[in-house]
C-alpha cells in the first residue's frame, strides 16, 4: 500500500473523512486484508490510549508552587509602567472639545433658519466657544468660522 | 470575596474575579488546574523540572492574558492551549540547539516505522489498567517530540487535524503523517515491551 492510501485509512479512524469517501474506504476494507489489518492496528493502539494517559501530580505542596507563580506575577506587574493619570482639566477639555463643537452647530442651524428676505447680513461672535457667524440675509447663506479649540478659555480657567 | 467561599465557588465565578485582579481567586484555580497543567507539560517535554517551570510560566501568562478569556472554552481548556503553546515553543529551542537531520528525515519519511510489519495481536489485550497506563507512558518516552505531541494532541486533547497543523505550524498532511507513524511505531513498542515481559 502506499503512502497517501496508509493515510486514507486513517483519516477513516479518525472520522476525517468525507462521508462519501468513507463509504468507499468502508467497502473496500472487506475486500483488502492488508487495509483491514492496519485498520485494526490502529484501532487498538487507539483504544489503548483513550482513557489511560499516566495520571501525573505537581511534585510541589500548593503553597510552594503558588509563591513562584505569585512572585513571577508580582514582579511582571513592577516592571510593567503603571497607566498615566489623566489630570482633570484635561478630562474636562476632552468633554469641552466636541460639547463645544456640538453648540457651535447647533447654534449655527438656528441661525440658518431665520427668516429671510432681510438685506444685508449679520456677524456673531460666540466669544466663550471662540466661534464666529457670519449671515448674509439676501443670498441666505450663513458662514462659520471655528477658532477651536478654544484653548484660550481652558487655559484661563486653569 | 472570603477564603471560604472561593473554595465552594465555580470556575466561571473564579475567573470573573480574577479578571477584576482578583489574585486570591486566581490561586484557587491555580490550585484546582494544577496537575492538569503540570500533566500536560509533562506529557510533551518528558522532564519534571522542565515541566514544572512551563506550568509555572503557563500560569503567569494565563494571569496576565485574563482579559483575552472569552469563554469560548473552559477555562481548563483554555490553559491547557496555553501550556501546550509554551511546550512546542521549548521543544523548538531544543531541537534547534541540536543537529537532528537524520531524526527530521525519518520523522517526515517514516523511518524504519513504513517497513514495520502490521501488528495482528493486540499488545495491550488482558492488562491491567494501571500497568497498561505504566506501559503507554515508557512507549511515549520513546517516542521522536513532533510524534509524541502529535499523538497527545489527537489522542488526549481531542484535537482534529486541521487544530493541530495550527498548534504545531504545519501542514495537516505533516500531521497526518506524524500521526500515522508515531501510532505504528506506538504499536511494535508495545508488543517489544509485552515480549521482552514475557522473557
Amino acid at each position: 500500500m502506499e503512502n497517501d492510501a496508509h493515510l486514507k485509512l486513517q483519516a477513516f479512524v479518525d472520522g476525517e473523512l468525507p462521508e462519501a469517501e468513507a463509504r468507499v474506504v468502508a467497502s473496500q476494507l472487506a475486500r483488502d486484508a492488508d487495509a483491514a489489518a492496519l485498520i485494526a492496528e490502529m484501532k487498538f493502539t487507539r483504544h489503548a490510549l483513550a482513557g489511560h494517559e499516566k495520571a501525573v501530580r505537581v511534585p510541589e505542596s500548593r503553597d510552594f508552587y503558588w509563591s513562584k507563580i505569585r512572585r513571577q506575577i508580582e514582579a511582571s506587574e513592577v516592571e510593567r509602567p503603571a497607566p498615566v493619570a489623566i489630570p482633570w482639566h484635561a478630562k474636562l477639555r476632552r468633554f469641552l472639545a466636541p460639547a463645544t463643537a456640538v453648540a457651535v452647530v447647533v447654534i449655527a442651524g438656528l441661525l440658518a433658519t431665520q427668516p429671510v428676505g432681510v438685506v444685508g447680513g449679520t456677524e456673531t461672535s460666540l466669544s466663550d466657544s471662540g466661534a464666529f457667524t457670519y449671515r448674509d440675509f439676501s443670498s441666505g447663506t450663513t458662514l462659520v468660522w471655528l477658532s477651536y479649540p478654544a484653548e484660550e478659555t481652558l487655559d484661563d480657567e486653569d | 470575596m472570603a477564603e471560604i467561599s472561593h473554595s465552594s465557588a465555580d470556575d466561571e465565578a473564579l475567573v470573573r474575579e480574577a479578571q477584576q485582579g482578583g489574585l486570591d481567586a486566581f490561586e484557587e484555580l491555580v490550585s484546582r488546574h494544577r496537575d492538569r497543567i503540570y500533566g500536560r507539560a509533562y506529557s510533551m517535554v518528558r522532564n519534571e523540572e522542565e515541566a514544572m517551570d512551563l506550568s509555572q510560566e503557563a500560569w503567569v501568562k494565563g494571569w496576565q492574558r485574563l482579559a483575552q478569556f472569552q469563554r469560548e472554552s473552559s477555562f481548563a481548556t483554555w490553559m491547557t492551549r496555553i501550556v501546550i503553546n509554551l511546550c512546542l515553543d521549548h521543544l523548538r529551542k531544543q531541537k534547534r540547539q541540536r543537529s537532528e537531520s537524520l531524526d527530521a528525515l525519518n520523522e517526515e519519511s517514516g523511518g524504519v516505522e513504513r517497513l514495520m510489519p502490521v501488528l495482528t495481536v493486540n499488545p495491550t489485550e488482558r492488562l491491567e489498567r494501571g500497568e497498561l497506563r505504566q506501559r503507554i507512558d515508557s512507549a511515549l518516552n520513546q517516542l521522536s517530540h513532533e510524534h509524541r505531541t502529535a499523538l497527545v494532541l489527537h489522542e488526549f486533547e481531542e484535537m482534529e487535524y486541521k487544530e493541530i497543523a495550527r498548534v504545531m505550524g504545519c501542514s495537516i498532511g505533516t500531521v497526518m503523517s506524524r500521526l500515522f507513524y508515531a501510532r505504528r511505531k506506538l504499536a511494535v513498542i508495545l508488543a517489544d515491551l509485552k515480549k521482552s515481559e514475557a522473557t
